[in-house]
């Protein structure tokens, strides 16, 4: 019976390190784990019956303190490109940084307007962290960042938003694409996984690099969406002899045919034409696409007509697309040809 | 036979040297080792070391020894292990072990076990469930009987 116990102990003895090379599956990115400078303590206890009846027996206890591991990542927020226009002011780019390791630690951000590879550069104009933690840019709320002097601390599992605000420039041209990144690295320290900071872990043990290398970046982009709008204006005239003669009491049909091109839409575009001179202007004359449109300026209505000129509100107009005003004239019976 | 001759001996034992032996006659050792990886020409091996410190994910195997260090025997030998809270319990060597996973207040093998859920159903228990685990040793252990209980835990 003895042996038998004790050959069983000496094989548990010999196959620790074979069942070690056994298990050498993956490491689980745990988010954070446990806490940094939390001490694993172990005391097994025997109990048993010994001559003085039954003894409980500690062993020693064995602690290990749990290292900091420093880890980090940056995700972009924004849902895909970001459009903007030439010369536009303070456009904002959004990041989400989150604290990936399992101690207190400060993170230094360095925002990248001149990526290779995208067809222009912003200007930066700041980093800006969202300090009321409501995920949108509160310009003059939200603390500017400066990069050693309020470098965000987050605590493991914590994450902070980040703007980049940008200035585009004014060369910039439909269809282009700019990419700005940013990046965190643990103020620690960063570096190949397993790179060792002695002694300068959360909760007094050593800093270690995790899988992340203690730094992280992510991109976002913006693209242009510009549009321009061309005029055009044909006339046709009608004599009242049934020809086309331009002659006192002919009618003269204007139409302005407006074109917009680019990725973008024109927002609130009004098309007005003054009469020309020697002409006397047909009430109630503006088409629109062929609909007839009144002169009265009301809200309901497109078309208006003050005295001197026609105008028609054709409100937002999205690259691509054409509109067509028409409107009639008389020449001036006074007028001598 | 054999058992009542040790009982008596133990008996013996107590009445002339009570106070020497009053502490027990087991040696009990605590040691934790953990796995590192490490490259040999190219090749992944694994070494056990003693850590001086963990980071999450670490796999640590918990040695437990014992040694009868005295002339007596000890019978009925338990030997209880709390898994520490900052590590998840994998597994034993041999799976010779009752676990508990209430705090130590009831003992089973694992595949007996079972967590209540919140909607009063169960699901069985799983190796991260276990609070504490212990060996129940059927032999007495003697003068000079020793072994080493090992089992294996992952750093939350």
């Amino acid at each position: 019976m003895f042996k038998s116990q004790f050959s069983t102990g000496c094989l548990r003895l010999s196959a620790i390190s074979i069942f070690a090379l056994a298990m050498t599956t993956s490491h689980t990115a745990l988010a954070a784990g446990t806490r940094a400078g939390t001490p694993i303590d172990n005391t097994a206890t025997a109990s048993f019956d010994g001559p003085d009846g039954r003894v409980e027996l500690p062993s020693n206890t064995v602690s290990i303190t749990v290292d900091e591991l420093l880890d980090v990542t940056v995700d972009s927020s924004d849902p895909g490109d970001v459009a903007t226009s030439p010369d536009a002011d303070d456009e904002v780019l959004t990041y989400l940084v989150t604290n990936t390791g399992n101690g207190s630690e400060a993170f230094t951000l360095t925002a990248d307007t001149a990526r290779p590879g995208d067809d222009f550069d912003t200007a930066l104009v700041q980093i800006v962290l969202d300090t009321n933690g409501n995920g949108v840019y509160d310009p003059g709320e939200d603390e500017i960042y400066v990069a050693g002097v309020n470098d965000p601390v987050l605590e493991p599992d914590a994450n902070i938003t980040v703007f980049i605000i940008n200035n585009i420039p004014a060369d910039a041209e439909d269809g282009q694409r700019a990419e700005v990144s940013l990046t965190a690295e643990a103020v620690t320290g960063t570096g190949a996984p397993g790179t060792v900071f002695d002694g300068q872990g959360d909760g007094g043990g050593d800093a270690v690099v995790g899988t992340t290398g203690a730094d992280d970046d992510d991109s976002g982009f913006f693209i242009i969406q510009a549009a321009s709008i061309a005029l055009v204006k044909e006339a046709t005239v009608l004599d009242p002899f049934g020809g086309t003669s331009a002659v006192p009491g002919s009618i003269i049909t204007y139409s302005l045919i407006a074109t917009v091109t680019g990725s973008g839409t024109l927002e609130n575009v009004i098309i007005s034409d003054p009469i020309p001179a020697n002409t006397i202007y047909q009430t109630e004359t503006i088409t629109l696409e062929g609909a007839s449109l009144t002169d009265a300026d009301t809200a309901d209505d497109a078309g208006a007509f003050d005295g001197t000129a026609i105008s028609v509100d054709l409100g937002d107009v999205p690259g691509g697309q054409t509109r067509t005003i028409t409107f009639q004239v008389e020449i001036d019976d006074e007028v001598t040809p | 036979m054999i058992r009542k001759f040790f009982t008596i001996l133990a008996a013996v034992s107590a009445i002339f040297s009570a106070p020497a032996l009053a502490n027990g006659n087991i040696a009990l050792e605590s040691e934790i080792f953990v796995e590192r990886i490490t490259k040999t020409a190219g090749k992944p091996a694994v070494v056990l070391e003693r850590p001086t410190s963990l980071i999450p994910g670490d796999r640590l195997v918990f040695v437990v020894s014992y040694k009868n260090t005295s002339p007596t025997p000890a019978t009925d030998v338990v030997i209880t292990n709390p898994i520490p809270a900052a590590v998840r319990f994998q597994e034993t060597l041999d799976g010779s072990e009752q676990v508990s996973v209430d705090g130590g207040k009831n003992w089973a093998r694992l595949e007996d076990l079972r967590i209540a859920l919140d909607d009063g159903r169960f699901r069985p228990a799983s190796p991260a469930d276990v609070t504490h685990i212990r060996w129940v040793i059927l032999e007495d252990i003697t003068n000079g009987d020793e072994g080493k209980l090992t089992f294996r835990g992952v750093v939350k």
